[in-house]
């Protein structure tokens, strides 16, 4: 961030102006352009079903962020962060249907949002309690550790326990109405998109502004030398609880916005493959960058969507095709993952580093 | 020698009182004295595999001697944990250079003022009001205290992975300075640079230890006997985990043990590059 080019006869002043995010007149401009296109073009141009693309990118961003947050930036890698997606979306679903909540609160539509919170808080405890062991443990072990998380959580405590609640079997429905913001039932994919919308610019943005304060540059220490880090002055368990907190509390908030897409919602939304998969997305986009986190949301959920749409049309002719559909997907998950590692191993965002820079300082790019 | 037994308390900052430290059956470290006073150059000298980097990590706490104590500002510090010593006025450089490769010489500079700064998760993914004003004020310390002066203007968007290593051992140097530690430990922070670069670190050295905004005491470990010599108050000799004297830079020259353990029989100043 800090080694923005600045054009000719433009100077900072101040360290003030040197600290800002959008440093020129230029940038500021991409980025309103941005917004507009966020807010008004896309919500315009797209129909339903891209919509509901976009909203499944907002949710792979919204879980890999947490992912990027301890992998690229505090170095814990981590397997198991569906676990805190379902934590959230469970303490969300069940604090809607099961919590007395005030006539009050109900009218005035703030159930869902405090729950949002409530869950994100829950989700935010329990990885603490699992990024436990990463005071001790380092690399492969923790990977083991942070498994378990997934295991003990989804395949234990959630199927064995907590879908027992109320007695109706595996899954949660969530009767229409009941996701309700403010005056706004959320329904539709428009209002769903609006509401992803917000959540990904606010936690991108605070993860950004930790990241340049005095939390994230601890991570960052963490990550590049544990040992000299302890030595200028970081607690270094300590500071790895908080990232687990910080991931785990972004998971939460994730999974309990996706609540709002679903109309039941069951273990199987949060397998460990999807663990694995939030992982893939941070590999494709670029460790450590939360552009990186951006692009591979969007490079992952868009390959997928244009894969499906090669093999309908297909499907008539081969039909096994759309029966192992799920064998085809993971599959080229693999595929993606390998053939980045091998020819663009930091990732997606390293290139859009490089074209970005390619422009600023043509034509003498040397 | 008899300077040190005068030595009023008060002015002790750091004291080591028979430390040993065992790695099973090698003695590492085999019961090594040693006391340091407020506003002094102290050298450790001593021939490779002497145990001099074990004794700073036995004292900046990566290390806990099974025997001994270690007293920092008169107090022991035997269980105080690594980052707690860098919160009490302790900070250290490394033989092997430990940067943050990752972060840019900036951020490696502002993650030493960890220490001073305030701001936590909420108030810092906010990052308005008390936390912006207070990343200005730091920034402000860092250029105009320590980038100026280790002169660094030109690489502070760099990140520290990309530097050569000599200017690597200039930012862990300012990284340490940051914390604005009374004593600083300075794990040879000359090895690998070449007689330039040696000039201007024997240069800084001075300059913090003599610098009243700065004034700080330094523990110097290093191998160039010319800039040990005539940077030190006082030198520590050890060997084989044994400490064979402490004593002025003359004292040390003239110590027939010294001679024979380390120094040679030659000219010093012909082991000077």
């Amino acid at each position: 961030m800090s080694t923005t080019f600045l054009p000719c006869g433009e100077y900072h002043q101040n360290y003030h102006e040197d600290h800002a995010w959008w440093q020129t007149r230029f940038i500021k401009g991409k980025m309103i352009a941005l917004m507009l296109m966020l807010f008004i073009g896309i919500p315009y141009v797209a129909d339903e079903y891209w919509l509901s693309v976009c909203n499944q990118i907002g949710y792979t961003a919204l879980g890999a962020l947490g992912v990027q947050l301890l992998i690229g930036f505090c170095g814990q890698v981590t397997l198991g962060h569906a676990a805190f997606l379902a934590v959230g979306a469970y303490t969300s679903t069940l604090l809607i249907l099961e919590f007395p909540w005030p006539k009050l609160l109900l009218d005035l539509g703030l159930a869902y949002p405090l729950s949002i919170f409530i869950a994100a808080v829950a989700a935010g405890i329990w990885s603490v309690i699992f990024g436990l062991p990463s005071a001790k443990v380092k690399g492969f072990y923790l990977i083991l550790t942070t498994m378990a998380a997934q295991f003990i959580t989804v395949d234990f405590v959630i199927t064995q326990y907590i879908s027992q609640i109320g007695g109706r079997g595996q899954a949660f429905s969530l009767p229409p109405g009941t996701i309700k913001i403010g005056p706004w039932v959320i329904d539709s994919d428009l209002k769903i998109y609006y509401m992803m919308i917000a959540l990904v610019i606010v936690l991108t943005a605070a993860v950004l502004n930790l990241l340049r304060s005095r939390v994230g540059r601890a991570w960052v220490a963490i990550r590049d030398n544990d040992i000299s880090a302890e030595v200028m002055g970081i607690n270094v368990v300590q500071y790895k609880l908080f990232a687990f907190f910080v991931a785990g509390f972004i998971g939460g908030v994730a999974g309990a916005f996706w609540i709002s897409n679903l109309a039941a919602i069951s273990p199987e939304h949060f397998p460990w493959f999807w663990s694995l998969w939030l992982v893939g997305v941070i590999l494709i986009g670029g460790v450590g960058s939360i552009h990186g986190t951006i692009f591979g949301s969007i490079f992952m959920v868009v390959v997928m969507e244009l894969l499906q749409m090669a093999v309908i049309p297909l499907a008539a002719s081969y039909p096994k095709l759309l029966m192992d559909f799920l064998f085809i997907k993971e599959a080229a998950f693999g595929l993606a993952i390998c053939a980045f590692m091998i020819f663009e191993p930091n990732g997606l965002a390293y290139r859009w580093w490089q074209t970005k820079n390619y422009f600023n300082l043509w034509p003498f790019s040397y | 020698m008899g300077g040190a037994a005068a030595v009023q308390e008060s002015d002790v900052i750091l004291e080591l009182k028979d430390v040993a430290m065992y790695f099973g059956k090698v003695a590492a470290l085999a019961g090594a004295s040693l006391r340091v006073r407020r506003g002094e150059i102290h050298s450790v000298i001593g021939p490779n595999g002497a145990g001099k980097t074990v004794m700073m990590n036995c004292i900046s706490g990566l290390y806990r001697p099974q025997k001994g104590e270690i007293h920092f500002k008169g107090e022991r510090v035997n269980d105080v944990r690594p980052y707690e010593r860098a919160v009490r006025g302790m900070s250290r450089t490394f033989q092997k250079v430990e940067v943050f490769g990752g972060m840019t010489v900036l951020d490696n500079i502002r993650l030493g003022r960890h220490i001073h700064l305030k701001s936590g998760i909420l108030s810092g993914s906010i990052y308005a009001g008390k936390t912006a004003r207070e990343e200005i004020e730091n920034r402000q310390f860092i250029e105009e205290e320590i980038i100026d002066l280790l002169e660094i203007e030109h690489i502070r968007h760099k990140p520290v992975g990309m530097l050569p290593y000599g200017l690597q051992k200039r930012v862990e140097l300012g990284r340490a300075l940051a914390l604005k530690p009374d004593l600083l430990i300075l794990d040879e922070p000359l090895a690998g640079l070449n007689l330039e670069e040696t000039e201007d670190m024997a240069r800084f050295v001075l300059d913090v230890n003599e610098d009243p905004r700065w004034n700080i005491t330094c523990l110097l470990v290093e191998h160039d006997m010319g800039v040990v010599m005539d940077l030190s108050h006082r030198v520590f000799v050890l060997n084989f985990g044994n400490m064979i004297m402490d004593g002025t830079p003359q004292e040390v020259q003239n110590n027939p043990e010294v001679i024979k353990a380390y120094l040679g029989e030659e000219d010093l100043y012909a082991t000077r590059r």
